[in-house]
């Protein structure tokens, strides 16, 4: 594990998902282990139906900033921005300090809803009528640009889009920037979204796994079953600098790498990624035979599969650290009595190929 | 429907101006800066959707710029150049 | 003392030539390749030029991948050659890739998406080929490396940003050696996205000029070796690779003020100058030569100039977006590239496509081939979003 010789402060969080908005929200059904996903009546054409997923409501975007302000903000910009403003709030960052603040955004498919309508524009009335209001805002940094221009966060602003390691690659930034004094506190977070192709995209790959049955919920420790569920969502972080400002604990590691060559390391919780990807299966399950003695856990059943999706398991692993608390779903062994604490979480995520990010967090130094 | 009426339908609906109605958007009203409050973004999103509705082609802003200041100046630059 | 970053190897491909040497004799001998695109067909009525690589250049994976990270990939390759490197020795240290992109990372493929939209059932094949082509992670697996590795989509700063942060990178330990740059390909959809922003010129760009229209899309990649001083000078005391230059800092900075347009003072460009000067020590009156955003349109060129005037008074610019045309997150890997190639070759060609110094702008980039002495310039390149990114890079000791 690549550790940190200046660990940096969780000053706040913030997020909005399949689960709700907010942190009570995630906490709630955190602590209920899942949260029930979107069903799809609905099937394509060529007879291939939809399937659930788990969809983020962004109407108590309203509360922080002003509807005429919104008016070109698609979902994707809408959750990222929805995401910042809570996190923001929970830091207790107003307005006026806001202006050195970095911004850093993790995102595995962008802006996908305005990047089909541009495409839209274009097949229903000709290349002469493709909208530039779309063209401009599925670019994959408008999400980090609007948290920009709504919030006047004016500090380095940067996007980054590495599918499933999307998120610790945003945070290895992030945490690089605040070591390196380019910024004493950062906005940093994942934003995804569901949209039609995407779900058709899904059920195409994998529907046919297991014969076409499509699982009732997401089964993390299940690895050689698909049981994967797509979500979306936005799930934010304030780091700072400043250690008296580490409201949930502190990051002091960040290590990114290959299964083949592992250094990541956990030495109490390990909160795995795995959301019913049975091709990232065998890896999550040789750390699970690895790792017994160790704790287990994993929240994707509350959130859903998506690129971004570490950005919750940061949040959950930044509350259990802070309300000592075990959340989300647990292996069998994985318990936790009255005496016992939580010292330190390390979250995994693993993709497909074996690239892995992973995330060290202990509740004070 | 008049071409202002659908112009101003155009505006609300396509330009998301989600806090006003087509009834409250004044004829003479400035469309850009003071006024509408619309940008130099929704300027050439106006010239596709002037395309798109009305068939009518506003070739560049040297052109679009006399015809882009209100709904009155627009609408008559449509009807003059339908065919 | 700021630590420099020494590039050892840069591999180029673009409209001006499939390799940086290639490229830079090109734009000296004033050359400018745009026609109207050749690869896709459109139903616009003008037939906005394109700056197209049109020769076949090196195909050095068989696996299916997007044009971009093809691109990407050949940059690589070539930018490894160069720096001297064995893979095997690569494989043994921490290797990050950082690639910018913009083309590189959407999911935009029109056959697939209207064969979708028609209820049809679409073959899967470009979507695939979509999730195979992460630049960044291409030439991660191409080459086997272990290390960081990023795709930056910060729109046409990427490729500066992704420079930018894999420097930061050595510097922070993370990793002995990064490939970084960026590469993006000319497609439909950016086409008709930039013609329908009304910022595409029906003729070959004018940066700077009193009549600039608008800018040239362009396509390209370029992909730099940098390296932790530690590595380069262990590698150098074995008589091994050279240092064509050196990364000396990194500034960015954000206007927060518009999706599409730059902040009419050019707040964050001069946040991103303020921030590379501070990092790199140099002092603005070191600078032999600015290599400028400059696509052309009304709007960058404006902003751009009236910081130049403000910030960089004096100092020789000119803009190479008139032989590339503006490859967007390559951009800035290319213009580092091309300004590392300048400063060891001490000339800089003209600012193509200029004539008539527009009054409002009150500023003149270089109009002819000019020799350059002091051994500093500054590259910078301005985003949608609001993203402003700037690099200041220092001549190598071993020339050519």
């Amino acid at each position: 594990m690549n550790r940190l010789t200046c660990p940096v402060a969780i000053q706040g969080l913030g997020c909005v998902g399949g689960f709700g908005c907010g942190i009570d929200d995630f906490c709630h059904a955190l602590v209920a282990g899942s949260c029930a996903p979107t069903l799809s009546s609905e099937q394509h054409a060529d007879g291939l139906a939809y399937g659930p997923a788990y969809l983020a409501q962004t109407d108590t975007l309203t509360d922080f900033v002003a509807k005429r302000s919104l008016r070109r903000l698609d979902h994707y910009a809408r959750m990222a921005l929805l995401g910042g403003c809570l996190a923001l709030e929970d830091a207790g960052i107003a307005g006026e300090q806001r202006e050195k603040v970095g911004v850093m955004v993790a995102s595995g498919y962008g802006a996908s809803t305005t990047t089909f309508s541009f495409l839209d524009s274009v097949l229903d009335d000709g290349d002469h009528c493709a909208s530039p209001t779309n063209f401009s805002n599925s670019v994959h940094n408008v999400a980090a640009a609007y948290l920009s221009m709504q919030l006047g966060m004016l500090g380095p602003n940067l996007t980054i889009s590495q599918f499933e390691m999307s998120m610790s690659s945003a945070l290895c930034n992030a945490v690089c920037w605040l070591q390196q004094g380019r910024v004493d506190t950062v906005l940093v977070g994942g934003v995804d979204e569901h949209c039609p192709v995407l779900n058709y995209c899904y059920q195409r790959y994998f529907a046919t796994v297991d014969g076409g049955q499509t699982s009732a919920k997401i089964e993390p420790f299940v690895f050689d079953r698909q049981t994967a569920i797509p979500g979306e969502g936005a799930g934010f972080l304030v780091l700072s600098a400043d250690p008296d400002k580490a409201r949930y604990g502190m990051i002091d590691g960040v290590d990114v790498g290959h299964m083949r060559q592992p250094t990541w390391s956990a030495d109490d919780l390990l909160l795995v990624g795995a959301d019913g990807h049975c091709n990232c299966g065998q890896w999550y399950e040789s750390i699970a035979d690895h790792h017994q003695n160790h704790r287990l856990a994993s929240c994707t059943p509350v959130y859903g599969s998506q690129p971004t999706g570490q950005a919750f398991d940061l949040i959950a692993a930044a509350l259990m650290i802070n309300d000592q608390r075990l959340y989300g779903h647990t292996t069998g062994h994985t318990t936790m009595a009255d005496s016992d604490t939580i010292d330190s979480v390390t979250s995994l995520k693993v993709a497909a190929d074996g690239q892995y990010g992973a995330v060290h967090m202990v509740k004070g130094i | 429907m008049t071409t202002k009426e659908k112009l101003k339908q155009i505006l609300v609906e396509d330009l998301n101006l989600e806090d006003i109605t087509p009834e409250e958007i004044g004829d003479d009203e400035p469309l850009f800066g003071e006024g509408l409050g619309l940008d130099s973004l929704d300027a050439v999103e106006l010239v596709v959707l002037v395309q798109k509705h009305f068939g009518v082609e506003i070739k560049d802003m040297e052109e679009g710029r006399p015809a882009l200041q209100s709904v009155t100046t627009l609408a008559n630059f449509i009807d003059n150049n339908r065919e | 003392m700021p630590t420099r970053v020494p590039v050892t190897g840069i591999g180029c491909l673009c409209a001006a030539g499939n390799t940086l040497d290639e490229a830079v004799a090109s734009m000296l001998s004033g050359q400018r390749h745009g026609k109207p695109p050749a690869r896709f067909t459109t139903t616009h009525v003008d037939r906005f030029p394109v700056f197209c690589i049109e020769d076949e250049f090196e195909q050095v994976s068989d696996v299916e991948m997007l044009r971009t990270t093809q691109l990407g990939l050949a940059a690589a390759v070539q930018a490894v050659r160069q720096s001297g490197w064995d893979l095997d020795q690569l494989r043994e240290l921490r290797v990050g890739v950082c690639m910018g992109t913009t083309v590189g990372s959407a999911m935009n493929n029109e056959r697939f998406y209207s064969e979708y939209r028609n209820g049809h059932t679409p073959d899967m094949g470009p979507i695939n080929c979509f999730l195979n082509s992460n630049p960044a992670a291409a030439i991660s697996r191409h080459f086997g490396l272990n290390g960081p590795c990023q795709t930056i989509v910060n729109a046409c700063s990427s490729g500066t940003d992704a420079i930018g942060l894999a420097s930061s990178w050595l510097q922070a330990g993370l990793c002995d050696v990064v490939l970084a740059g960026g590469a993006d390909e000319l497609c439909r959809t950016t086409y008709n996205g930039f013609a329908s922003l009304q910022i595409s010129a029906p003729v070959l760009s004018r940066p700077f000029d009193e009549t600039r229209c608008g800018l040239n899309l362009g396509e390209g990649a370029a992909v730099l070796v940098l390296e932790s001083q530690r590595v380069q000078q262990q590698r150098q005391m074995r008589a091994k690779g050279y240092v064509i230059g050196y990364v000396l800092g990194y500034g960015s900075g954000t206007d927060g003020w518009h999706l599409t347009a730059p902040h009419p003072d050019g707040r964050g460009l001069k946040q991103a100058l303020a921030e590379a000067f501070t990092t790199s020590g140099v002092e603005k009156e070191q600078l032999a030569f600015i290599n400028c955003h400059g696509t052309g349109t009304r709007d960058n060129d404006r902003v751009e100039s009236k910081v130049l005037g403000e910030v960089l008074a004096q100092i020789p610019f000119h803009s190479t977006k008139g032989y590339t045309g503006h490859t967007l997150g390559a951009a800035g890997a290319i213009e580092a590239a091309f300004t590392l190639a300048f400063l060891r070759d001490g000339i800089i060609p003209a600012s193509a496509g200029f004539s008539q110094m527009d009054p409002e702008l009150s500023v003149i980039p270089v109009t002819e081939p000019t020799t350059i002495v002091k051994e500093f310039a500054l590259s910078e390149s301005l985003a949608f979003g609001g993203n402003n990114a700037a690099l200041i890079l220092a001549r190598g000791e071993a020339g050519v």
